[in-house]
């Protein structure tokens, strides 16, 4: 039955009270541990279809007269459009149509960062359109960029109030501390790089709009485009069946979707609007680089005491402000601790959600302080953060946490650590180092699902949801098999398309097993009744004897029917099942939980840095498909490492222009930065209070801890204290630098 | 755009020149012609053109990176420095003729700022972001040469053909001036047809990189020992390959703030590749 609850939900980690109109969750959990499909490795059904390049992607729609456009963006920092020509550009050849800031919100006359869209073109060749697009005759006012997020703040040139908070007495817990130590951390601005770029396609058919677009939320993308062109939702359908990646960039709809709408509109034929990898690289977000003053007191046996952090977050021209202060305030269990976090105005492109924004940043600089402080202590790091473990949140109960298990499963990989110091060899360095993780990743309502099955015996999954790549449809497809007792291949899994399809979650925040899954699991089991109904009155059976097993009708007295046979006198009669989230616990935090061990190789004399094995365990709730599971750990993996020790966005300190816009100059890591060995071990403890499912979500916390774990592992081989990222061979070298002054001229050794 | 593909060195470098450009491999090329940084009216495809094969000490300049690199008759320090070089798909494309002719990576020549390798007042990265730039002769431009090859050819000693005359490495290339900004001595109909590589005693390439492969190098080391003679060159520490008399030459570094960390580098490679053929 529907119910209007009024609930909390959690956005971006704060509690909102919200009216939510949920269905009740009226089935028991499974039994933890495998089933006989879920909790087993299922490989892609999407795969084989992938691995032929018959996955159609939004990259590979092509309509019939579709147009292709080309995007005139601001090449400066700062400046004002004083006035803008098109004439020539409508002028030139293949041009069907041509738009300034005049035509549409998105098409800016104040630049406020380089890469911002000022006008656009569609043309029948995108060569045609970038043509014209230079002929476009703008004269731009120059402004005085700001470009240091220091600066912004000092100028109080802020997109938000700072944001401060408090508990307990810091200043009292800092006086009664043994120790006291503080740093200032650094990370930089990274880019997600996505392998399909951002790229949308809108067609109109009448007064209704069709909008094929690379997105992480297909429903995200109805509304919003509806709202902006003043439409009834519904007559915006929106389509992404394959998707090539989005790692939080591609929540939303995009200025991309807007222009290609507005230029379909006036040239009377779809248009494809899709960035380059250099426009990528530019205008389509990023993780905003961060500047953390961070302090920990503690008393001589590693308690906290106190911890204190001044986060600046260089946000951008706009975007919103991360939580780089997450981690302090929630990993560990400390009365006093204090945090600001200042959102720095500055013209750069804005930010946009990478893989658990603000914590992968603030768990950097907290995780290097945990072990500076433990180092001082001559403390083992494992066990100052067994000491310090929070056992139950500041207001709210955990609904379930399983961090000390994790610890527990993590000893042998630790114990690697004399071995591989033991293993260091000439200017070669070994060593260990580790970081926990905390994140959200439980979900919510509402979401939905419908199966259909036929007298073929064979079930379609319904829901409108996008898979971002991550396997979702496996997943699904897996949780939908073990209800309905079927083998995976008689079901098939439709997502991709608003039109068809009930309202699905955003595939962001970790949410999509934990939103989705329950209710695909609801509307299976919806269906699942039914057919035992019709079972039961076929066969003569009590409805309570009956279950679905293995493609079969069973009965706990003996008897056994195939599923066709039970099912086969529907003819053209169909068995509709319906499923819905239902609400979160009531007044819990759904939280996940992690820590990575790490063991890198340095050579000191050319600050060479190699992640020579990682072991990642982490604390998701139930496991659907343990290969798919990993697959996203060894992703948020090696997207880490790229993070830690390679990749950076560069701009020119004078002009603000993005120097790194190929990939070349951006350093995505390769397969030979991978680790020899990635060892996932997820602990699989279904969360009792969690949905029908006990599921969290896993897209980001294998990203979090990976950073401070190679940085503590440095510290661990070579006694140097490196505090920004990249690891460059730079500053992996000022690092030895700084610690052989620090040791006079020995050179800092491990103790071993 | 037109393509032309002719048979002998003659008809090729008879089309180069006004308008038409030499495509090879077109691992530079293209890139180059697609961001607007190379204008062409005629592309000149010189495979079917130039010689391609590996005979004793010759190779043929259109041979390919992945050729060099899997022949045993080459010097060990030429097939590392190919193995190093940039991924295996690319190797199976560019050509060692092509690769001794790449333009640098500096950012802001890619980017088209009005630099002073462009022709233009001043060098953008001296001022701004220059962490992959030079070290030695980088007093008017401070670009970074990024051939492994070039630098290892320096260091063995090659020579090379063209379709105009016979020339050293050192001859080939060129720091930039106020009256010309080239960095190579090639004219625009002349075609590399051939090298001679003199096969050392002993030879090594050791490159350090922002990752562990696929990148153009932050520091390049080759090395080449005759008798008791070891001869060296640096890739990606100045505009053009680097020449190093000797280890001690590193204290003539004219470092920017930035790149003063490649200075320590190239200290630790030079030491090891000596280590390496002595």
């Amino acid at each position: 039955m529907a119910r209007l609850i009024r609930t909390e939900k959690e956005v971006e980690g704060r509690y909102e009270e919200v009216w939510l109109v949920v269905e009740e969750d009226a089935l028991d959990q499974w039994p933890s541990g495998p089933g006989d499909i879920v909790g087993r490795a299922a490989p892609r059904i999407t795969g084989r279809q992938r691995a032929r390049g018959e996955a159609r992607y939004t990259a590979d729609v092509q309509l019939p007269g579709m147009l292709h456009t080309a995007v005139l963006r601001s090449p400066h920092a700062y400046a004002r459009v004083k006035s803008i020509d098109l004439t020539r550009a409508l002028e030139a050849p293949g041009v069907r149509a041509a738009i300034g800031p005049d035509a549409l919100h998105v098409l800016v006359d104040e630049a406020g960062y380089p890469g911002v869209a000022v006008a656009a073109v569609a043309a029948d060749t995108f060569d045609e359109a970038r043509d014209a697009v230079a002929l476009i005759e703008v004269d731009w006012e120059l402004l005085d960029p700001v470009l240091d997020p220091e600066d912004a703040v000092s100028r109080g040139q802020l997109l938000i109030d700072p944001r401060r908070y408090e508990r307990g007495d810091t200043e009292r817990g800092f006086a009664e501390a043994d120790i006291v130590v503080e740093a200032e951390y650094r990370t930089q601005t990274v880019l997600h790089n996505s392998m399909e770029t951002h790229q949308t396609i809108c067609e109109w058919q009448g007064d209704r709009l069709d909008v094929y677009i690379s997105t992480q939320f297909i429903w995200g993308v109805r509304d919003e485009v509806a709202e902006e062109l003043g439409m009834p939702p519904d007559k915006v359908r929106v389509v992404c069946e394959f998707m090539g990646g989005g790692f939080g960039s591609k929540n939303g709809a995009g200025d991309h979707t807007f222009i290609a709408a507005e230029l379909a509109k006036r040239a009377g034929r779809p248009v494809r609007c899709a960035l380059t990898r250099r426009e990528e690289n530019q205008a389509s977000g990023n993780r905003n680089a961060t500047i953390q003053r961070l302090k920990a007191g503690a008393r001589s046996d590693g308690t906290l005491v106190a911890l204190s952090g001044e986060f600046v977050n260089a946000v951008g021209w706009s975007g919103w402000t991360a939580t780089t202060e997450g981690p302090m305030q929630m990993l560990y269990a400390c009365d006093n601790v204090q945090t600001v976090t200042y959102g720095a105005k500055i013209n750069t492109p804005p930010m946009r959600a990478f893989r658990a924004p603000g914590f992968v940043e603030g768990t950097f600089g907290l995780e290097c302080l945990l072990d500076e402080l433990a180092a001082k202590l001559d403390l083992d790091p494992l066990e100052v953060r067994r000491l310090n473990h929070a056992h139950a949140g500041d207001d709210r109960p955990y609904s379930s946490k399983n961090l000390m298990e994790c610890y527990k499963r993590a000893e042998p990989h630790w114990e690697r650590r004399h071995d591989a110091r033991a293993r260091s060899e000439g200017p070669w360095k070994r060593g260990v180092g580790l970081a926990s993780q905390i994140w959200y990743g439980g979900g919510g309502p509402p979401s939905y699902a419908w199966v259909r099955l036929g007298s073929d015996g064979r079930a379609t999954v319904i829901t409108a949801m996008q898979d971002i790549g991550t396997g979702t449809a496996t997943a699904m497809t897996q949780i939908a098999a073990e209800e309905l007792g079927l083998p995976l291949d008689r079901i098939d899994f439709v997502l991709g398309d608003s039109a068809r399809g009930p309202y699905a979650s955003i595939s962001a925040g970790s949410s999509t097993i934990p939103s989705m899954g329950p209710a695909v699991r609801a509307a299976a089991a919806d269906a699942g009744r039914q057919i035992i109904e019709i079972a039961a009155q076929r066969y003569d059976k009590e409805q309570r004897i009956l279950s679905l097993k293995n493609g079969h009708v069973t009965s706990s007295d003996g008897g056994s029917w195939p599923l066709a046979e039970v099912v086969g006198l529907l003819e053209d009669a169909q068995i509709l099942g319906k499923g819905a989230r239902g609400p979160n616990p009531a007044g819990m935090q759904v939280l996940t939980f992690g820590v990575q061990v790490v063991e890198v190789s340095v050579d000191t004399e050319t600050g060479e840095v190699q992640v020579d094995r990682v072991a990642a365990i982490h604390d998701v709730g139930r496991v659907i498909n343990p290969l798919g599971a990993s697959s996203q750990v060894e992703g948020g993996i090696i997207q880490g490492i790229g993070h830690t020790l390679s990749e950076e966005r560069l701009l020119d300190p004078q002009t603000g222009t993005i120097l790194t816009q190929s990939l070349d100059h951006y350093k995505l890591p390769t397969i030979a930065d991978t680790p020899p060995e990635i060892v996932t071990e997820l602990l699989d403890i279904p969360d009792e209070h969690l949905t029908n499912l006990g599921s969290k979500g896993l897209g980001e916390p294998p990203i979090i801890p990976t950073a401070a774990a190679i940085a503590n592992a440095i510290r661990d081989a070579t006694g140097a204290d490196v505090r920004s990222l990249p690891i460059s061979r730079e500053e992996m070298l000022r690092a030895l630098r700084e610690a052989r002054e620090r040791a006079g001229e020995k050179v800092a050794a491990p103790a071993s | 755009m037109q393509l032309q593909r002719p048979e002998t060195p003659e008809a090729a470098a008879a089309a180069l020149g006004s308008g038409s450009v030499a495509l090879a491999g077109g691992t530079e090329l293209v890139p180059l012609l697609r961001n607007g940084l190379v204008r062409a009216e005629t592309l000149i495809a010189i495979r079917d053109a130039v010689p391609r094969g590996i005979d004793g000490t010759r190779i043929g300049a259109g041979t390919t990176l992945a050729e060099l690199e899997a022949d045993p008759q080459i010097p060990q320090a030429l097939r590392e420095a190919c193995s190093l070089a940039a991924s295996p798909q690319l190797r199976t494309m560019g050509t060692i003729g092509g690769n001794l002719l790449q333009a640098t990576r500096c950012w802001y020549w890619r980017l088209d700022f009005p630099c002073y390798l462009h022709g233009g007042e001043r060098c953008h990265a001296r001022q701004g972001e220059h962490r992959e730039h030079a070290i030695f002769g980088n007093e008017r431009c401070a670009s970074a040469h990024p051939s492994d090859i070039a630098a290892t050819l320096l260091a063995l000693g090659a020579t090379l053909r063209t379709t105009q005359r016979e020339l050293t490495v050192p001859d080939l290339y060129r720091l930039p001036t106020d009256d010309n900004r080239k960095v190579t001595t090639i004219e625009p109909d002349e075609l590399i047809l051939e090298l001679d590589v003199p096969k050392p005693e002993a030879s090594t390439y050791l490159k350090a990189m922002d990752r562990r492969q696929f990148a153009f190098p932050m520091v390049g080391v080759a090395a080449a020992r005759s008798g008791h003679s070891v001869r060296l060159a640096l890739a990606g520490v100045a505009p053009i390959p680097w020449a190093l008399g000797s280890p001690d030459d590193l204290d003539e570094a004219t470092p920017l703030t930035g790149t003063a960390y490649k200075v320590e580098i190239a200290r630790t490679l030079v030491r090891r590749a000596v280590e390496a053929v002595s």
